[in-house]
């Protein structure tokens, strides 16, 4: 049983960085209706900026922290410039290969940065383990996860009370008619991708926290794509629940399944989830059905 | 438009492919020319066409499912997959001749297709795109974890022989792939002026629409993923014997984006456009491969081997800017020159 509640808990956190991957998407899709696929590169990129300016330039923690939130939200609203800009009011689906397309860029320039080696961000969290009741618990993925909660938190309110996220709603329904009650579309598009570019940056650092920054990072966007379609694309709380939900089953069914078959299982579970959910509720858990009209 | 001079005066005419005599003197001359290429291209070249042709069957497939049916699928390269671990599996385990595995491999990959398109019964657009992308790591993974595929050290099967002949080499093959991506081709122009092939437009145009109409869209979006995994199947199988050495790592989710890209540069909807796609992308990557070691060495900063990156960002790029500026592809650009051509003189 302790063993059990231990991989769970393990999973927890690793949970906390799929749902802050889901949530960016998600953030973009509840105010654009835009699924974006470039999300994985801009968490890769958010790691290695910090790492950059953390263990490259060796500056102190805090400020490498507002720097790489700069330099991540300016990629943001570049790829929302160049990319996406151009295709307001086009069909949603010539967008959704749009952020393929930037997907494929920015994995070349990833890789061309990176030459086929790895980086390591130094320790930056107080290390150590938090033992309670026989279960133990890293205090830097702590601290990571309790963040990830807040930022949760802190996006929810700015959806539900703010003008600026009743504009982002507006926009989500229809850009036109969005446009023509007066809320400035281009602005929401830009604005959205910073932010999310943001939280993708957040969860880069805290995905670096626990592992090596190297050419598979990108992938952690199609695990966060995997949770915001499964928890429902437009809400934050199915990202949150989700996410957690799917690090548990990760973590979990390694440990017990991967005798029985042979290891792998890891890779698979999310896809298999993803599947069952899509045929069950298409739009996912805490998803808003839609009706069609022809 | 039609050629100056041709009247359609029969419905025969009015459905031909091939209109006039030029027509023909043009495509039996490429046909010959084709064949005789062997004799007098390198065998670097022989190889690049054969793996330029069984791109152009594997991507046919996707253009019937995507590019006419609409429905989005990343899965093409595990389909892919299935249709080479078949034919190899076949013909190594159970001494079926290459002649009955190639079309059998087709079918195999097909049914497991029609598994693979059952979340479209469902569901659209970018949801089934991420259930596609599902499937693949999923059909991989089994791939990996069975043991009639050999895992992770693959499978070799031999490459195939006719009364004796072997065909062993590039060149040798290059016959089999280009009659088998005639037949294919000509297959999937047919297709689309069938009575199923309307119904597969009808369903990308309107889906809702097209049901009211008395389509049955269950029905014709199984068989759409039926087709486009025959072909995906076929290609496959080829590929297995061609290069007679398949394991999991030569059928990424990679390939099944670049699948995609090549529709997309190409033309969605358009046979010609596959071709066009699949010959853009190849080319490109030509290219950089073979400026990447003069850049590399001009900007040491490259790395020493930057043929990969390039190639990612030009591929990239090439995608974004006909998403932006010519998003019906080459297909459409060829048919604005070839109206311009028969006008001219006229603007219009």
């Amino acid at each position: 049983m302790i063993g059990f509640l231990q991989q769970a808990i393990t999973g927890l956190m690793i949970g906390s960085l799929y749902a802050l991957v889901a949530a960016s998407i998600v953030l973009v899709y509840k105010s654009t209706h835009v699924v974006s696929l470039a999300h994985g590169q801009l968490v890769a990129f958010g790691a290695l900026f910090f790492w950059l300016f953390l263990s490259g330039l060796g500056i102190p923690f805090w400020i490498g922290l507002l720097f790489s939130f700069v330099l991540i939200a300016l990629v943001g609203l570049i790829i929302e410039r160049l990319a996406l800009r151009p295709l307001i009011g086009q069909p949603l689906f010539t967008a959704f290969l749009m952020t393929f397309a930037v997907f494929i860029i920015l994995e070349g320039v990833f890789v061309l940065y990176l030459k086929g080696q790895t980086r390591t961000l130094p320790a930056f969290l107080p290390a150590g383990n938090l033992v309670i009741a026989g279960l133990s618990l890293p205090i830097n993925q702590l601290i990571s996860f309790c963040a990830a909660i807040l930022l949760f938190a802190a996006l929810s309110l700015l959806f539900k009370y703010t003008k600026l996220g009743l504009g982002m709603r507006a926009t989500a329904e229809n850009h036109r008619l969005a446009q023509s009650t007066g809320i400035a579309v281009k602005n929401i598009f830009s604005y959205i991708w910073i932010l999310s570019a943001v939280v993708a940056g957040v969860a880069g650092i805290a995905t670096a926290n626990v592992m090596d920054i190297y050419y598979m990072l990108p992938y952690i966007g199609i695990n966060g794509l995997i949770v915001a379609i499964c928890g429902g694309l437009d809400s934050l709380l199915g990202a949150l629940v989700v996410g957690l939900l799917l690090g548990v089953v990760e973590n979990v069914g390694a440990a017990y399944l991967d005798p029985l078959v042979g290891g792998g299982v890891k890779n698979v579970v999310g896809y298999v989830v993803l599947l069952l959910v899509l045929l069950v509720r298409p739009y996912g858990l805490f998803g808003l059905s839609r009706i069609e009209r022809i | 438009m039609r050629p100056c001079g041709v009247f359609d005066k029969s419905y025969a005419l009015d459905i031909a492919i091939i209109r006039t005599w030029q027509h023909w003197v043009i495509l039996i001359s490429a046909l010959i020319l084709l064949y005789l290429f062997p004799l007098f291209g390198s065998y670097y070249l022989a190889s690049f066409m054969n793996s330029l042709a069984i791109t152009v069957i594997v991507v046919l497939g996707l253009q019937i499912v995507s590019g006419y049916c609409g429905q989005i699928s990343f899965g093409q390269s595990a389909f892919m997959a299935v249709g080479a671990y078949t034919s190899s599996i076949l013909t190594i385990k159970f001494g079926v001749s290459f002649w009955l595995a190639l079309p059998l491999s087709g079918i195999v990959a097909g049914a497991i297709g029609i598994i693979g398109g059952a979340p479209s019964l469902r569901i659209k657009g970018m949801y089934l795109a991420m259930a596609t992308i599902a499937i693949h790591f999923v059909l991989i993974w089994f791939i990996l974890h069975l043991k009639i595929t050999g895992s992770f050290k693959g499978i070799y099967p031999s490459p195939p022989s006719l009364w004796g002949f072997e065909f062993d080499t590039d060149e040798r093959m290059y016959y089999i792939i280009m009659t088998v991506m005639i037949i294919m081709t000509y297959a999937a122009r047919n297709l689309m002026r069938t009575k199923a092939g309307r119904a597969f437009v009808a369903i990308r145009d309107n889906d809702l629409a097209g049901e009211v109409m008395g389509v049955n869209i269950y029905y014709y979006k199984l068989l759409a993923f039926f087709i486009s995994c025959f072909f995906a199947g076929i290609g496959g199988s080829l590929w297995a014997h061609l290069i007679t050495v398949v394991n999991a790592e030569q059928f990424t989710l990679f390939h099944a984006l670049e699948y995609i890209g090549m529709l997309i540069i190409g033309g969605m909807g358009s046979i010609p456009g596959v071709f066009f796609g699949v010959l853009f992308i190849r080319i490109l990557n030509e290219i950089v491969m073979f400026t990447s070691p003069i850049l590399a060495r001009t900007f040491p900063w490259l790395g020493t081997s930057p043929a990969a990156a390039l190639g990612l960002i030009a591929f990239g790029l090439a995608v974004a800017i006909f998403l932006i500026f010519e998003p019906r592809g080459l297909a459409h650009k060829w048919e604005t020159f070839k109206a311009s051509y028969r006008l001219y003189p006229f603007a219009y």
